[in-house]
This record gives structure tokens, sequence and C-alpha cells, in this order.
């Protein structure tokens, strides 16, 4: 009696894991969860960094690129995206969505246009619309708001463009297939590419160098991101494009309160964690011992050099220690014009696409072949336009842009402190709630078909 | 899986829209376009790969008043019921 209740609940169990579609809000929260994880590993995570790296191979394996790209399976962003695809295949053979989905020829015109413009978009908004919008607005970093803005345009625009495009072209547009496997199949697939990305994390955290080992976790959260977003069928692109198209706004409502409990927890390493690290800690004391020291009273040698090692090892680690949760990750100088036309630009690329940055790389993982043409047009096109503006210093120089040319480069909390900023964004997304609520009821804002 | 409505066998259909292989946000907006083909009261029967439409269409048809009749899953695609309202 007791063990046909017990394996109900299991059963039950590995359903709603595993099985069931993840509620809209609860997928958006665990996206932030993890988004704020991946930024106390060391850094935050973004999709265009990915796709780009594997657009430079491309074009280095033709020649167009004469410099040895970073490496797939050691650059970090690269990593970020192994991982997320890996979880996100993992979600939907689990969950029985994996097929290999081949759309009828048009949508593989659409994808070629809609890579263009995605790449060109990131570039000119410096990220796609995680790193570019949704991690930047989530880094305390004002460029967020500039490309959430484009990206409202540029879905709209897109949405007119496909309206159009239903009533005007024929050619192409039916003839998809589908070819599907066996769920059996499809689980067992699923987890042996879960146990890969384990062996995966794990050889990494066993190499000796620092940065290797650091990967590992970046690749099991990225694989948490990747799951998560497919389970949860969670799109950017949808929630700035349902509003004015049914009217559905649970997707917008989800992403307001996903920026906004990943901006609170992002405020909260930044402004703590290198205040009390332990490195800063070490440092004071260590300073204070050596104060009292004269190192030309020092006899021994080596004891004087190992006084000097030591001294120099805690300054690396203080460095090290600010460097994690250096404010100026993800604050790009592109708040102002640069923004809003690369938000306007990818997103009606994304219209395009069927996908933003994320949704993109999560539908990979179910078989979208349409959505496997928008990658490597995505990332040849961003490549191109990121090492171009590199060479006429179009966003400026250094990390702090200085004398960019697409906007500024504004770290909320310098302008606003951390209170105001945290208030900003909370107001920001509130505004933005209420707005697609009450669209949903009054339908003023539905573009007709 | 088992949460999604099923549709009764044997539904008489008035039009067929073959939307396989079509992903976000396609099959939806041509569910719109091609329920307007046929008559108050008649079955809309749409065939469809992307699981997003497993929501998509009944929500839909939920804020615009057509009766969602329900899903039945085929070899490697769904076929989607909507009455016209």
């Amino acid at each position: 009696m007791s063990e046909s209740i017990m394996s109900e609940k299991v059963k039950n169990f590995f359903k709603i894991l595993c099985q069931t579609e993840w509620n809209a809000t609860v997928s958006g929260i665990i996206v932030a969860l993890f988004s704020i994880l991946i930024m106390a590993w060391w850094r935050p995570w973004g999709a265009v960094g990915a796709v780009r790296n594997w657009g430079e191979w491309i074009l280095y394996g033709v020649g167009i690129f004469s410099h040895k790209p970073g490496a797939v399976l050691f650059s970090s962003g690269s990593v970020i995206g192994i991982g997320f695809l890996a979880g996100a295949f993992i979600s939907a053979c689990l969950g029985n969505d994996f097929s290999f989905k081949f759309p009828p020829p048009w949508e593989l015109v659409k994808a070629v246009i809609a890579g263009i413009l995605m790449g060109v978009g990131a570039a000119f908004a410096g990220g796609c619309n995680v790193g570019g919008m949704y991690n930047a607005i989530g880094n305390l970093a004002a460029n967020g708001f500039t490309m959430w803005l484009g990206l409202v345009i540029g879905v709209i625009l897109g949405l007119k463009y496909i309206y159009w495009e239903m009533e005007h072209i024929t050619w192409g547009t039916s003839g998809g297939k589908n070819i599907d496997f066996p769920y059996a199949l499809k689980i067992i697939i699923g987890i042996a590419a879960f146990v890969a990305v384990i062996w995966g994390a794990y050889h990494y955290a066993d190499m000796s160098d620092e940065y290797k080992a650091s990967l590992s976790g970046i690749l099991l959260i990225s694989a948490g991101l990747g799951y998560t977003m497919q389970r949860g069928r969670w799109c950017m692109v949808q929630a700035f494009r349902e509003p004015h198209m049914t009217g559905d706004c649970t997707l917008a409502k989800s992403v307001a309160l996903s920026i906004l409990v990943l901006a609170v927890g992002c405020a909260v390493l930044k402004y703590a964690v290198p205040q009390r690290g332990s490195a800063v800690a070490v440092q004071s004391v260590l300073m204070d011992a050596v104060d009292e020291l004269d190192p030309d009273e020092i006899k021994d040698e080596d004891l004087a050099d190992a006084v000097e090692d030591v001294v120099d090892a805690s300054e690396q680690a203080v460095v090290a220690a600010r460097r994690v949760l250096d404010p100026v990750n993800y604050v790009r100088g592109t708040f102002g014009w640069g923004g809003i036309l690369g938000g306007f630009i990818f997103g009606l690329g994304a219209m395009f696409a069927g996908g933003c940055g994320t949704g993109t790389l999560w539908r990979v993982g179910e078989g979208q072949i349409k959505l496997w043409l928008v990658v490597p047009f995505f990332g040849i096109s961003n490549a191109i336009m990121v090492h171009w503006f590199k060479a006429i210093h179009m966003e400026g120089v250094g990390p702090m842009h200085e004398g960019s040319k697409l906007g500024k480069h504004i770290y909320l909390p310098d302008a606003l402190g951390y209170g105001g900023t945290i208030a900003l964004i909370i107001f920001a997304m509130v505004v933005w709630y209420i707005i697609v609520d009450w669209n949903e009821d009054s339908n003023k804002l539905i573009v007709e078909m | 899986m088992s949460e999604y409505k099923k549709a009764p066998e044997g539904l008489d259909v008035a039009r067929t829209l073959d939307a396989k292989g079509l992903s976000c946000p396609m099959p939806l907006l041509r569910t719109k376009k091609e329920i307007g083909k046929i008559n108050s009261g008649e079955i809309l029967e749409v065939l469809g790969t992307d699981p997003g439409s497993r929501n998509d269409i009944p929500g839909w048809c939920a804020r615009a008043g057509h009766e969602y009749l329900g899903e039945i899953e085929d070899e490697g695609f769904i076929r989607f019921y909507i009455k016209k309202k």
C-alpha cells in the first residue's frame, strides 16, 4: 500500500522535474537565481559571446580571419553556450520535446536574415538581449534601458512585417517535416548528456590552471539556465511580442520580475562582497604587521624575499577579489543611440528568427532546424561587426569605453547610488508590469493583423 | 503531457491547416488567419510540431472567444481542434 503511494510520488516528482512545462513566473525567478549565482561565481552570462566565438572559428576556418580565436572549450563565453545548449538538450530529451523539426524553405531564408540582423544589433547594443538588456539592467548598467527601448520598437516593426508577409508571401511557406524518435531513446540520450555535463565539470575542476578550473561552475550553471529556459519555454522576445500580438502578458510580467530580482541580487553582491571579502581583511592585517617591521632590518635574505612574496600575493588576491564583481562587467558604452539602434535591429531579427539570443539557443536544443541556421549567421555577422567596431574604436577604448561613439558608459550606482539605482529599476519594472497588464484587458497596444 | 486537453476522435473538420515544421510565432499566426476562412460553428484542425503551440493555441482561443476542443497526438505531430465562435 505505502509502496505504491511512494512510487506514485517519485514518478510525479520526475514528471514535474522533467516533463511538465514549468510556469513562466517560476522559470523567471529560477533564471534570475542562476544569473546571480554565475555572477557570484565570477562573471555574468550571455548568449552572443558563445555564438560570436563559434562565428570567429568559422571565419578563421575559411581564411577570412587570420587571428586564431579563443579555444572553444576554454573561452568562458563559449563554455556558457555549450552548457546552455546541453541543458536545453537534456530538458528537451527528457520532456519528449526533441525531434528534428525541418521548416518550410521560406523560414530558412528568414533564418539567415534573422542571424545577420541579430549579429549586427548585438554589436551596436554591446550584447544580445541577455548581455545587452537582461544582464545589463541586472548589472545596474544604464545601457540596458536603451536596448530595452530599441527592442520594443524592433519587435513591433517585426510583427508588422510578419503580418505583411502572411498576406503577400506564399513561396516556400509549407512543406515542413518532422523526424521523431522513440521517447525511450530520448530519455537514454538525455541521461547520457547529463552524465557528460557532470563529467565535463569535474574534468575542468581538476585542472591546475585556476581559470580553467573555474569553468566547471560556469558549465554547470549555464546548463541549469538552458534546462530551465527550455523547460519553461521562457523566451524574452515573447515577452516583448505577445502584448502586441494577442495581449497575453505572462512572459512580459515574468521577465520584469526576473530582472528586478536579478538587479537586487547583483546590487547586494557588488556592494557588499568587495567590502567584506576576506582577501581585503587579510591584506589589511598583513600590511599592519609588515609596517611594524623594518625591511632593512631583516638580515636573512630568504626571509626578506618571503615577506615580499607574501605582500605581493595578498595584493593580487585583493585585485582578484575586486575583479570578481567588477562593476564594469556588462556596462557598455552604448547608453545612447547605439543601444537603441542595436535593440531595434536585434528585436527585428529576433522576430524573423522566432527567438531571442537564448530562445534561439534553447530551440536549437529541441531540434528546431530553423534556429540551427540562425546561429552561424548570428555568429559570423557579430564577429565581423565586433572586429570592425574594435578596429575603429566605435565603442571607445578601455573597459570604461572612453570616447564611445555609440553612447555613454554609465554604471548607475555611480550616478544614483545603490539605493537610487534599485529604486529606479523597481520603478521601471513595475511600470512595465502595469502597462502590459492593463493592455491585456484594454487591448489598446495590440497591433492588428 | 497528460494535462493537455484531449480532443474527442472523429470530429467533423471544415478545414485543415498544415503548420508542421513551423516555429513560434508562425503556428499561432497562421491559425489566426485561417480561422477567418471558416464559418461560425465550424471546426478548424491545425497540424503542428512546435511544443509551444500546446499553450499558445488554447490560450488564444480563450482570449478570442473560440472553443478549444483539445489536441490529439499523432505520429510525430499534434492535431489541434478549434471551434469558431
